[in-house]
């Protein structure tokens, strides 16, 4: 009955108008720069982070969330009809998808893309129910040494499951780790790297860090390659899979949706890797791989349907433990800081209404975006043919509006555009954003916890293996990285071996 | 553009940063393994970072692996420095001029082809008027007011 009554909490909370219209907002905007490339989820969320200042908790968290899941529904249209991708996870799609449009079938592409992200985004969100509240009690107990075996699991997630190097998702965590630094020290009230600027006292703010690297950042990116983009002209009839699509497409999606969810748990393990895990999968499963990239449709239903249901598996961590695995979700963590509140285990049972809301909006934004995305396809299309330079400058002044606005201060201007510089640099050159705000957001509780865990135990780091949750989760890390050693030089020499 | 060894110069800068942390953070105190004060962490990831740029360095120049070429950064860089100068623009011209101004250096960086001034010159001007309503006038952020006597208001 206690599961009931909650989730009547969330949809009251959800059927407040104020909050169907943000759920609205979110899911609209979330689709308009899903279908735009140039810009993603990650720039748009962190753009509109000092918004939500304004806006309550619920309200805020119910608009980002929005954003994040639409676009999964928008980057799929251009992945599909331009062989674009809107957004990262929708790379694989293009795949297969642009092959259905160019053989007259870009109706069922997208269909089956809005289709299966629609069940994988229910499906996640029921996982996201029954899977947060336990794990969420168990973590009640956690103290100091738990939480300091958690990030250090969480770390050696990160850096083991990168596609680039593990020296380079390394570096660029101690980068975040140092950034974090920056400011008043908690535990000794000592001053650190504020080089007597005022404006650094209270440390860094993840706000012009976020804005940066990601808003500014992609801005830039998009500056670098401002691409022609050719419109499929096709006629789009018959959005609806007929019933061999669907023969074909329900497996791949219940697998997509499960591995999805399941992936989008770990650190370091992002609905954008989902996507690719997941069409590998489908590929093996497959009685015809031969099919693959000439227009399956299972290439387009699986990982359309993983991406959407990663979210609402990384909503899991957050949730429960306070750790958030993907950068969206890290975002999220700062808009429920921004409000004061710390996400960990005492979230759900401090602010119910915060937690079963956004689950209660979820079920209903997937059900908005169904509408969105199908039968208003033909408003994208136009969308679509919005030249690029147009958006740049806008988002660049809304960048520097939104950021001044926080502390009507030019100082966190400079700081955003210096992280935007790096921001472009570092995905230029090949770096991954997500180990630094990781590090960056779980810095402080690393070094607090491992600090406060040998205040208790005087001194001794027995104190990390004698409690059994902390043992097993270090000896879990040790684990993955003697694995690294066996496991990723096989791999390594298998890829390398395709290559050739 | 020149081709860059992107290990090589990834190593040196990571190895940089890590350097400028360990020295600035020199003064704090590392107190010991057992007792960390506040200077144990910044110090030990510093190293940590040196290192691994070390390591990243030795390997770019051992073998050469994936040289980086095509970064564009004019556009980049003169738009960085056009939101600077913004900065400085505020407290003189106000919100609409100096957006205005902004939006005509972005937009002209970024728009080409045939009656290109009269193009950028619209959009800035649109831009710059849409966002002062929208920012200013509907939400009231604070933007300083200007210094030059505010003919426009």
């Amino acid at each position: 009955m206690e599961f009931l009554s909650n989730i009547l909490t969330g949809f009251q909370v959800t059927f407040q108008p104020i909050n169907l219209l943000y759920c609205f907002v979110g899911v609209f905007l979330g689709t308009l720069i899903g279908v735009l490339p140039g810009i993603g989820p990650s720039g748009t969320i962190s753009i509109l982070l000092p918004v939500t200042f304004k806006i309550s908790p619920v309200s805020s968290i119910i608009l980002l969330a929005g954003i994040y899941y639409g676009a999964m529904y928008g980057g799929s249209t251009t992945s599909i009809l331009v062989n674009v991708p809107g957004e990262a996870a929708s790379v694989i799609t293009c795949l297969d998808g642009y092959q259905m449009a160019r053989q007259g079938r870009a109706g069922p592409a997208l269909g089956i893309a809005a289709f299966g992200s629609f069940i994988a985004g229910t499906f996640s969100v029921i996982g996201l129910m029954c899977l947060s509240l336990p794990l969420s009690r168990f973590a009640l107990a956690f103290g100091p040494p738990e939480y300091f075996a958690l990030i250090i699991l969480g770390i050696t997630l990160l850096t083991y499951l990168t596609q680039k190097s593990i020296a380079k998702s390394l570096m660029v965590a101690a980068f975040g780790f140092l950034l974090s630094f920056i400011g008043i020290d908690m535990i000794s009230g000592n001053a650190r790297y504020t080089f007597g600027i005022p404006g650094l006292m209270s440390g860094l703010s993840i706000l012009p860090i976020a804005m940066g690297l990601f808003g500014v950042g992609e801005v830039f990116q998009s500056m670098a390659a401002p691409e022609q983009r050719t419109i499929f002209e096709t006629k789009l009839r018959g959005l609806l899979p007929n019933r061999q699509d669907w023969k074909d497409s329900w497996k791949p999606i219940t697998r997509g949706s499960l591995l999805g969810f399941f992936w989008g748990i770990i650190p370091g393990a992002s609905s954008v890797s989902a996507t690719f895990v997941s069409y590998a999968l489908e590929k093996g499963c497959s009685k015809h791989p031969e099919k693959f990239g000439r227009g399956a449709i299972e290439g387009v239903a699986a990982p359309e349907s993983a991406n959407n249901s990663a979210f609402g598996g990384g909503l899991v961590p957050l949730f429960a433990l306070g750790i958030p695995p993907s950068v969206v979700t890290a975002l999220l963590f700062s808009a429920l800081m921004i409000h004061g509140i710390q996400p960990g285990p005492f979230l759900i049972p401090e602010h119910p209404d915060v937690f079963w809301g956004l689950v209660a909006s979820m079920y209903l934004g997937n059900i908005m975006l169904l509408i969105i995305n199908l039968p208003l396809i033909g408003i994208w299309v136009q969308v679509l043919k919005v030249p690029q330079f147009a958006l740049l400058p806008f988002i660049l002044l809304f960048c520097i509006v939104g950021v001044y606005s926080i502390n009507n201060s030019f100082f966190d201007v400079g700081v955003m555009m210096l992280f935007g510089v790096l921001g472009y640099l570092m995905k230029k050159f090949d770096y991954e954003l997500t180990p630094l705000v990781f590090l960056f957001i779980l810095g402080p509780i690393l070094e607090q916890s491992l600090r406060r865990s040998l205040m208790l135990s005087g001194g001794s780091f027995l104190i990390f293996f004698t409690r059994p949750v902390s043992a097993s989760l270090l000896i879990l890390s040790g684990l993955v990285i003697l694995s690294y050693f066996f496991f990723r030089r096989q791999t390594k020499a298998v890829v390398e071996g395709n290559a050739h | 553009m020149r081709q860059l060894e992107s290990e090589v110069v990834g190593g040196l800068f990571w190895m940089a940063v890590g350097l400028f942390f360990a020295l600035a953070g020199v003064k704090l105190n590392v107190g010991t393994l057992t007792n960390p004060g506040p200077g144990f962490f910044p110090m030990i990831i510093a190293l940590i970072l040196i290192f691994s740029g070390l390591l990243t360095l030795a390997k770019g120049l051992i073998r050469s692996v994936r040289p980086v070429s095509g970064i564009s950064w004019k556009q980049q860089a003169l738009a960085t420095a056009s939101v600077f100068f913004y900065g400085l623009l505020l407290d003189f011209f106000g919100f609409l001029i100096s957006t205005f101004i902004l939006m005509f250096i972005l937009f002209g960086l970024l728009i080409k082809g045939k009656s290109r001034w009269y193009r950028v010159f619209l959009y800035a001007a649109g831009t710059a008027l849409a966002s002062w309503l929208v920012f200013s006038v509907a939400l009231s952020v604070p933007f300083p007011s200007p210094s030059l006597t505010a003919i426009w208001r």
